[in-house]
């Protein structure tokens, strides 16, 4: 089983959402509709399931705003800022989240994923997971 | 003036049935759901084998924090909420009382616990919900909109009916026009079971399972738990007919009492007990004579059976009522069998029908009468008993509505 398929797993009972069809791109709080006790539940599930220990302010992007209004006090660049701060992110996602912050929350299923995949490849015990990521992804 | 209570939604999921339809099809016919437990088949249980919370709420996230009986509680709401036809507004001004019983099932919480040690790595972060009593309203009052006063009642298996005594008189007394009560409980779980056993609470042997609970015989020893749940819609009469409601029946009277006695036995005279019996009928402005029909708490237990008929010969004297004990039908629902119970006595009221005592071969009390075979009686008023562990009494009644009064 990949990421992404343990992760659908993991949502569809944290949420209860039968038959909805989860993908990378999907929102979760804009479009799953995760409440923050859901994140909550969230995190332990991540935490359990591919034995990380889970950050959550750091896996659900919870202080995105904090670092863009850090970034504009302090002159930085936000891009360059966020990159130092959110290391599990790519670049290019990192872009298209300052692009479409003000359409609300931008937490994605493929942020979890590269969260998790980042902290296997840091954790002996991931190892496994680290093995998956490295297959060839669309994104 | 104190205003005129009545009922005008029922949703009940018992052992007998969802709809009072059902439940009466399923007492005449003697269709009980007495089998052995899953783990010991030397320990009888009344189960719900059918029931999914998800056929009656649908698909909600929130269904991760509920024990099985807060289950029972949320689903039979939805079924009350639903057939109440209340639009948005209604909703929001409405109560919600209930009746809740601890999650007993520890071993099912926690398999693996060691050395107290509980913690897990797939605990979920808030597994305390699944404990707290008060988790049942917060996710049925989420679903439905409902957010009126809220009172979640803990006393043992006098809870249910004690909720819908507490909503009775608020609306009674003009806090408030409407309020859905009842109740929702389960302990047929290993952990619940070694529970009452080791109270010495259960019936258990080699006998047919149906045979097990047997409420005032001489040969009775102990209860059969069962499961399920029910909630009403009590309005004010005035209110309800403004909308056009059905009504289903008239909540008159409640009294409540605490023994200060004993832990798990009931004051033996039952002196306490009778007080609560006496502030319903006060209530009512009825005399005992008044009274057609006792629902008694009957639990098929050596000392409640005993204390109880010594109960009712007191208070009725000459003119006994007929008795009931549906537990003899479904099992003791714990915290939830007053309300599972009322909704069989609007069974009762709506065909004019009084059910057996089932198992009662030999009455351990003479004089009273005791109902040994089925019969239909036209029946104006229930008094309902539940008394709990920890002492704990409440005395409801319940007549047949008519609009001339």
């Amino acid at each position: 089983m990949d990421i992404l398929e343990e992760i659908t797993e993991i949502l569809t009972e944290i949420l209860d959402i039968e038959n909805h069809i989860i993908t990378p791109e999907t929102y979760l709080i804009r479009e799953l509709e995760a409440e923050s006790i859901d994140l909550l539940e969230l995190a332990v599930a991540i935490n359990s399931r591919f034995n990380i220990d889970v950050n959550d302010d750091e896996i659900f992007l919870r202080k995105l705003r904090d670092y863009i209004t850090e970034a504009e006090l302090q002159n930085k660049d936000i891009l360059q800022y966020l990159a130092e701060n959110l290391s599990f992110l790519s670049r290019k996602r990192l872009e298209e989240i300052i692009e479409d912050r003000k359409g609300g929350p931008t937490l994605k299923v493929k942020d979890l994923i590269s969260y998790i995949g980042n902290r296997s490849r840091l954790s002996v015990y991931g190892s496994r997971f680290f093995i998956e990521l490295c297959k060839p992804k669309a994104f | 003036m104190h205003r005129r209570v009545v009922i005008t939604s029922i949703g009940v999921i018992s052992s007998l049935g969802f709809t009072l339809e059902k439940i009466f099809n399923n007492l005449k016919d003697e269709n009980t759901s007495f089998e052995g437990s899953f783990f010991d088949s030397e320990l009888f249980v009344s189960p719900i084998n059918s029931f999914d919370v998800k056929n009656f709420a649908g698909h909600f996230k929130d269904r991760r924090y509920l024990n099985r009986g807060a289950q029972f509680c949320v689903a039979s709401a939805m079924e009350a909420v639903k057939k109440a036809g209340l639009d948005k507004q209604l909703l929001a001004k409405a109560g919600l009382f209930l009746g809740a019983g601890p999650n007993l099932d520890i071993g099912g919480e926690f398999p693996d616990v060691k050395a107290g040690e509980i913690d897990r790595k797939n605990l979920m972060a808030l597994w305390m919900l699944k404990f707290l009593p008060n988790t049942a309203a917060s996710v049925i009052a989420k679903l439905t909109g409902i957010h009126g006063e809220n009172q979640t009642l803990t006393t043992a298996c006098s809870a249910s009916l004690q909720a819908i005594g507490e909503a009775f008189r608020k609306i009674r007394d003009g806090y408030i026009d409407l309020a859905f009560a009842g109740g929702g409980d389960s302990r047929l779980s290993k952990s619940s079971i070694l529970a009452y056993k080791k109270a010495h609470a259960l019936c258990n042997g080699t006998g047919k399972p149906e045979k097990a609970i047997r409420p005032f015989d001489r040969s009775r020893y102990g209860f059969v738990p069962g499961e399920g749940g029910a909630f009403f819609l009590l309005e004010d009469l005035q209110h309800a007919k403004k909308r056009g409601a059905v009504i289903y029946g008239e909540i008159c009277g409640y009294g409540a009492s605490i023994d200060g006695y004993s832990m798990t036995a009931p004051e033996p005279c039952g002196i306490w007990a009778e007080s609560a019996v006496n502030s319903a009928l006060r209530e009512a402005g009825l005399a005992s004579s008044d009274i057609d029909v006792v629902s008694s708490h009957g639990t098929g237990t050596l000392l409640n059976d005993t204390m109880e008929a010594d109960l009712i010969d007191r208070v009725y004297g000459e003119k006994p009522p007929f008795i009931i004990a549906l537990k003899s039908w479904i099992g003791h629902i714990a915290a939830a069998c007053g309300a599972v119970e009322l909704a069989i006595c609007f069974t009762c009221l709506k065909y004019n029908y009084l059910p057996k005592i089932r198992n009662l071969d030999e009455p351990c009390h003479a004089g009273l009468n005791f109902v040994r075979e089925e019969q239909s009686y036209p029946i104006r008023n229930i008094l309902l008993e539940n008394f709990g562990f920890g002492g704990q009494n409440s005395a409801l009644i319940v007549r047949k509505y008519n609009r001339l009064r």
